[in-house]
């Protein structure tokens, strides 16, 4: 294996909600072109640190870099524009839009003109097709994804994220509340792509999954890392088990 | 995907309602009801313009009367104080409702849902203030007499016709403006908007320039709708026309109809127009016409809560045989799937 890249990195990255430091001077780096894990107890800070990353949020201090370029602060439609596509916790897809249209919502930089072309040009309409053929419902195209099940949705929005090619993708618990069989087809796409050379960093409380799919992974305790690196030696790590365990 | 029966369904409703329109005066009985025609034309310019910012992007402006208001003044004011030729000062009192909802739209579009609401009825309030002191410029209290933009020799049931064919039009400009809007990549992000703000950004919408265009567009139809409305009306008092009732009707008249619909505002000014009037008729000068339009504003409500046109929809989509759940699988379908 060749010396990772530095993709995705933080120095400092502070943010507070009143009193409460959610994230609290985290410098993460993440390898490009593998897949890192983020966990962490319940309000360790990984979704805030997520919103900062992506532009959800302004940081308070600190600098989120990509490529060694600052991204800190940077709008959340710039930061996609950069390449970093994100899920969010619970699932989110536009209810009352149809599958296809979920993944024409996708907006690529361009200008006015591009913007007033129509949206379900062939090329756009053919690639979001084959995206939902990928995850596997192309026959629900039609359908709003408010009527479609839970499993779907994640699914759905899955196949959102890509709509936009990006290079990076963050993912909010994509195994959360979704059956053993679908853990195993998210997890194999997750695979699938990260051998296309897209880099992942997955927020994820299933411990299986985070253990059999991720490279690296990063524990959060109390808003900052405090251990890092492969997969067995992060599980048999004492700072790991007490943060777990209540230390 | 669509079928051609649809297609040539909604040509043929298109054609109809465009035939209906074009006869509506001469098919009218009196000056009365051509007048009430032209009202609620007016209704559907004014609710099809709210349209823009509220059916696409779920921003509840209670306050667009701020934006109809000041186009009827700008234009009224423009032709008396500046001699401006009064279609030339319609078009500019369009121009500068735009371009002063740039800033406002900036500021008020920082806050979304319930807040928005809030925010957006301030403006109106300010406005009423300002045009009811002002009393050099704006005549105040007493109102301003707008001069009508046609001739003495024209009388008043032809002003009623041209009027209602100026309306119209102004109209289908509108409409056509949203539907190239709702088919096209900007109509999907502001779609994306009204759905999840946040996760649109996510997927790279860029929602601030996004809504602000929307809010931008929403108001100068809205003030072209305000100021035809001025020259037609030929009279102008800020306690009318800065109104929270002008906004309000706008949003039930669209809600009504549909907001996710093209002809939902239209529809629904059509059913809020003259359903108004005949309450008029049957309760004289009570106010029991408010109470029934209550009555039936709470049984849309309750019953089509997406308005009527989507109602409509769903029920013609379940009385059709091939819109079964099961869909239709085709011999080479199944082998496709087989050899998988």
């Amino acid at each position: 294996m060749t010396v990772p890249k530095e993709g995705l990195r933080t120095e400092g990255l502070t943010k507070s909600y009143g009193g409460v430091r959610a994230v609290d001077a985290a410098s993460v780096t993440f390898h490009h072109g593998r897949i890192n894990a983020l966990i962490g107890p319940n309000g360790s800070g990984k979704t805030t640190f997520f919103n900062c990353v992506t532009g959800m949020v302004k940081p308070d201090a600190g600098t989120v870099t990509y490529h060694g370029r600052d991204i800190t602060g940077r709008g959340a439609h710039k930061i996609a524009h950069a390449g970093i596509g994100r899920s969010f916790q619970l699932c989110r897809a536009f209810p009352r839009l149809t599958a296809v249209e979920n993944l024409l919502v996708s907006v690529r930089p361009g200008s006015v003109l591009r913007a007033l072309a129509p949206a379900r040009r062939k090329a756009d309409v053919d690639r979001a097709m084959e995206l939902l053929t990928r995850v596997g419902i192309e026959h629900l195209a039609e359908v709003e994804a408010r009527d479609l099940s839970y499993g779907q949705q994640k699914l759905l929005e899955l196949a959102g994220v890509l709509m936009a090619d990006p290079e990076t993708i963050l993912l909010d618990e994509p195994a959360g509340g979704v059956n053993p069989a679908l853990i195993e087809r998210i997890g194999a796409l997750v695979r699938e792509l990260n051998a296309e050379g897209r880099t992942f960093l997955i927020v994820e409380h299933n411990m299986d999954m985070v253990m059999s799919l991720s490279d690296h992974v990063v524990v959060f305790d109390r808003g900052r890392p405090i251990a890092e690196g492969p997969p067995d030696t992060v599980r048999a790590d004492p700072l790991v088990l007490a943060a777990y365990l209540g230390g | 995907m669509r079928s051609g029966s649809e297609t040539v369904a909604k040509a043929f409703g298109l054609v109809a309602l465009a035939a209906f329109v074009v006869a509506f005066p001469s098919l009218a009985s009196d000056p009365f009801v051509l007048s009430v025609g032209v009202v609620i034309v007016s209704y559907a310019v004014l609710a099809t313009a709210w349209n823009f910012v509220g059916g696409f992007t779920g921003y509840i402006s209670l306050g667009h009367a701020a934006y109809s208001g000041l186009g009827g003044y700008a234009t009224g004011l423009l032709i008396l104080r500046a001699e401006v030729n009064p279609w030339l000062a319609l078009l500019l009192g369009g121009l500068v409702v735009a371009a002063l909802a740039v800033p406002v739209g900036i500021a008020a579009l920082r806050v979304r849902g319930a807040s928005f609401v809030i925010v957006s009825i301030a403006l109106v309030l300010v406005l009423l203030l300002v045009f009811q002191s002002w009393e050099s410029v704006t005549g105040g209290s007493d109102g301003l007499r707008v001069p009508r933009p046609f001739g003495p020799e024209v009388l008043r049931p032809e002003q009623h016709q041209r009027f209602f064919y100026l309306h119209a039009v102004l109209l289908a400009v509108m409409l056509l403006c949203w539907w190239a809007i709702d088919r096209s990549r900007f109509g999907m992000g502001l779609k994306g908007i009204r759905e999840d703000e946040d996760k649109a950004r996510s997927l790279g919408v860029p929602t601030v320039r996004y809504k602000l265009a929307a809010f931008v567009i929403s108001a100068f139809f809205t003030a072209l709708g305000g100021g035809l409305y001025a020259l037609w009306f030929g009279f102008l008092d800020p306690i009318f026309q800065f109104s929270i009732l002008v906004g309000s009707n706008m949003v039930l008249m669209s809600l009504l109809g549909g907001v996710r619909s093209l002809f939902g505002p239209l529809v629904g000014a059509v059913v809020v127009g003259y359903a108004t009037e005949f309450f008029k008729a049957q309760y004289g000068d009570t106010q029991m016409h408010l109470v029934a339009m209550g009555v039936l504003l709470a049984v849309v409500v309750l019953f089509l809560p997406d308005g009527v046109i989507p109602a409509v929809r769903g029920l013609v989509a379940r009385l059709r045989p091939e819109q079964a759940s099961i869909r239709e699988v085709t011999q080479e379908e199944l082998a496709e799937e087989v050899r998988r």
